[in-house]
């Protein structure tokens, strides 16, 4: 318990190195939108059912992007929040879940060309959430909590249709180390929370016990004062520690309105 | 150079469409194939079940024993019936397998057993006393003019308001000692048991142990963790109590006779409660089949397994000529025995 803590600490080293930023961390444009989806989702959790359960999801997505006064940086603050509502291969059972995300990165912007630009950098990410499936007794609910830190890029393009330009933007993240909860094997979470065995229940992670990967593309398309941003988010998340396997997929479609500010 | 970044950023877009719209697929398919389900059922409570040393079961023979009688005519009613056999070897009643219209349940904890129990004669002794609020299942008198208290739980699914317990204790101030029935209690709720067992003690008392399966094999155990009953801050009861028991105390009301006989003013009385000491959780089959186990066993304050049940620290058994009279032998004696305590 005690080395998970001070991992996690190190995990978060990334914020002071992130603060380091500030003496050019005077924002000169913000770019934020808010977007909207529905997609598929596909739940494994072997703490709740050894079956894959497979439904829908619907997710709330904003993104500020904030370009720093040098112009060679930018900083990206993601706030997620998904649901979903998946059932079992009978289709007898329901799993429901729900996840709420935050992630803070860092990108260094590297142009390529007159009209496009990679991103490279890093992020630290934090993921609150559960699933819970309706018909078990004492195990009913899987909670997830992570925080890692991971390596982060941005590819954007911009092309010309007829006179407007359209931003096409694809972005990765992996993270590769972290901490997240994970309960022993088969430990009740009355043990855990009513009779307060915590230990054992924090637990390292880092691609040998976990692989969390995210892929996102929108494109902007400039409308009078604002811009519409259709995008298709896929986020596909792997745990496997002490004997319990976490697969999460999901595919969501969003749509939603970007709006551009002008700070000094 | 133009050209060659936006061809690039396309292929690298598709590819990854692709590979997460098709790789990452993880979707398992609905089987209703009697051996797919058979063993199924068999590796989950191999993986997942707990006491298979302690009850000295050779889970790998009942494997072959039931396999043998699975083929590919087997048809649902048959399945279920070798899933119940199967599952009944277990000797649990915290195992069941639950179909969309059958139900299996091992009763062989409490079958063989005498009742020690008869709700008719019970009535009587609520003709001096109340029912306690709105609760189906707790209800509460005072008997011997005013000097006993009786208070029956007949299951811990029933939750009770602190206040109504204040209620109750409230009535039997002027008693100098109770009489606390759960017989044929069949379990509950873990929270229940444990608010209305810190109504006996007045500081905070180690009374079992809990342990959880860390991995698949039948030997893989955490270490015993310590259960505390803490006291509730409501109203306390301290003076001498008998708690009344029969087979059919299961479960949550097994674990709440092994947490109050730890108590110095308890003692139990009546006949062996009917065990159920491990925590249940529940899986699926491929056919949408649930099915529930044992997983975490919960000791006594000895480190020792209640799973079979826990013998009373006075025997007594319920005689058919008491009934005939409508008194309850339990009762009575519990009665005599708190009274010429002085």
């Amino acid at each position: 318990m005690k080395k998970a803590i001070v991992y996690l600490c190190l995990c978060f080293i990334s914020c002071p190195l992130f603060a380091q930023f500030n003496s050019e961390d005077i924002p000169q444009g913000m770019n934020e939108g808010t977007l909207a989806g529905f997609g598929a989702s596909q739940v494994k959790d072997t703490y709740l059912s050894p079956f894959t359960y497979t439904g829908w999801g619907a997710r709330i997505f904003n993104e500020r992007m904030t370009m720093l006064r040098d112009m060679h940086f930018s900083r990206q603050q993601t706030i997620s929040v998904d649901i979903t509502s998946t059932r079992n291969p009978a289709e007898n059972l329901n799993d429901f879940g729900a996840f709420a995300d935050y992630s803070l990165a860092y990108h260094y912007r590297i142009p390529l060309g007159a009209n496009s630009r990679l991103l490279p950098g890093a992020f630290v990410h934090l993921m609150g959430g559960f699933i819970y499936n309706t018909r078990n007794g004492n195990n009913p609910l899987s909670a997830k909590v992570d925080a890692d830190m991971g390596f982060s890029v941005i590819l954007f393009h911009t092309l010309r249709v007829g006179k407007y330009p359209v931003i096409l933007r694809y972005q990765g993240e992996i993270p590769f180390a972290g901490v997240f909860f994970s309960p022993p094997y088969k430990s009740s979470y009355y043990e855990i929370f009513n009779e307060g065995n915590t230990s054992n229940i924090i637990t390292l992670n880092s691609f040998h016990n976990k692989l969390s990967l995210k892929n996102y593309i929108s494109l902007d398309i400039p409308m009078n004062s604002a811009t519409l941003r259709l995008g298709y988010l896929c986020k596909f998340y792997a745990s496997d520690e002490k004997f319990l396997e976490t697969r999460i997929l999901s595919n969501t479609f969003m749509i939603g309105l970007v709006k551009n500010f002008v700070l000094r | 150079m133009k050209q060659y970044l936006t061809y690039t950023f396309a292929f690298c877009i598709c590819i990854i469409a692709i590979f997460f719209f098709h790789g990452c697929d993880m979707r398992d398919e609905f089987d209703e194939s009697p051996l797919v389900n058979f063993e199924s059922c068999w590796q989950i409570l191999d993986e997942n079940y707990c006491f298979f040393d302690y009850k000295q079961i050779d889970w790998d023979a009942i494997h072959d024993k039931y396999a043998a009688m699975i083929h590919d005519e087997t048809d649902e009613r048959e399945l279920f019936q070798i899933l119940s056999s199967m599952t009944h070897e277990l000797q649990d009643g915290h195992v069941n397998v639950i179909a969309k219209y059958f139900y299996s349940a091992y009763d062989g904890w409490f079958q063989p057993y005498p009742p020690n129990f008869d709700w008719s004669v019970i009535q009587n002794y609520y003709k001096q006393g109340a029912r306690a609020g709105d609760y189906d299942e707790i209800r509460y008198a005072c008997l011997a003019d005013n000097r006993i208290g009786y208070i029956y739980y007949g299951s811990f699914n029933e939750s009770i308001l602190e206040s109504e317990l204040n209620k109750i204790f409230e009535t039997f101030k002027t008693c100098k000692a109770i009489i606390v029935d759960v017989r044929d209690n069949g379990g509950g709720s873990l929270t229940n048991s444990d608010r209305f067992a810190s109504r006996f003690l007045d500081k905070k008392t180690l009374c079992g142990y809990i342990q959880h399966k860390t991995g698949k094999g039948h030997h893989d155990f955490s270490k015993p963790y310590p259960l505390y009953l803490e006291p509730s801050r409501g109203d306390l009861w301290l003076k001498p109590v008998i708690l009344l028991t029969n087979r059919r105390c299961f479960s949550a009301a097994n674990n709440f006779v092994s947490k109050m006989r730890v108590l110095p003013n308890v003692q139990t009385l009546g006949g062996s409660t009917g065990g159920g000491s491990g925590f249940p959780f529940m899986s699926e089959l491929p056919n949408g089949w649930r099915i529930r186990f044992s997983t975490s066993p919960i000791l006594d304050i000895n480190r020792q397994q209640t799973e079979l049940g826990i013998e009373p620290d006075i025997p007594v058994e319920l005689a058919a000529e008491d009934v005939e009279n409508g008194r309850d032998t339990l009762v009575e004696e519990a009665i005599r025995l708190l009274l010429s305590a002085g």
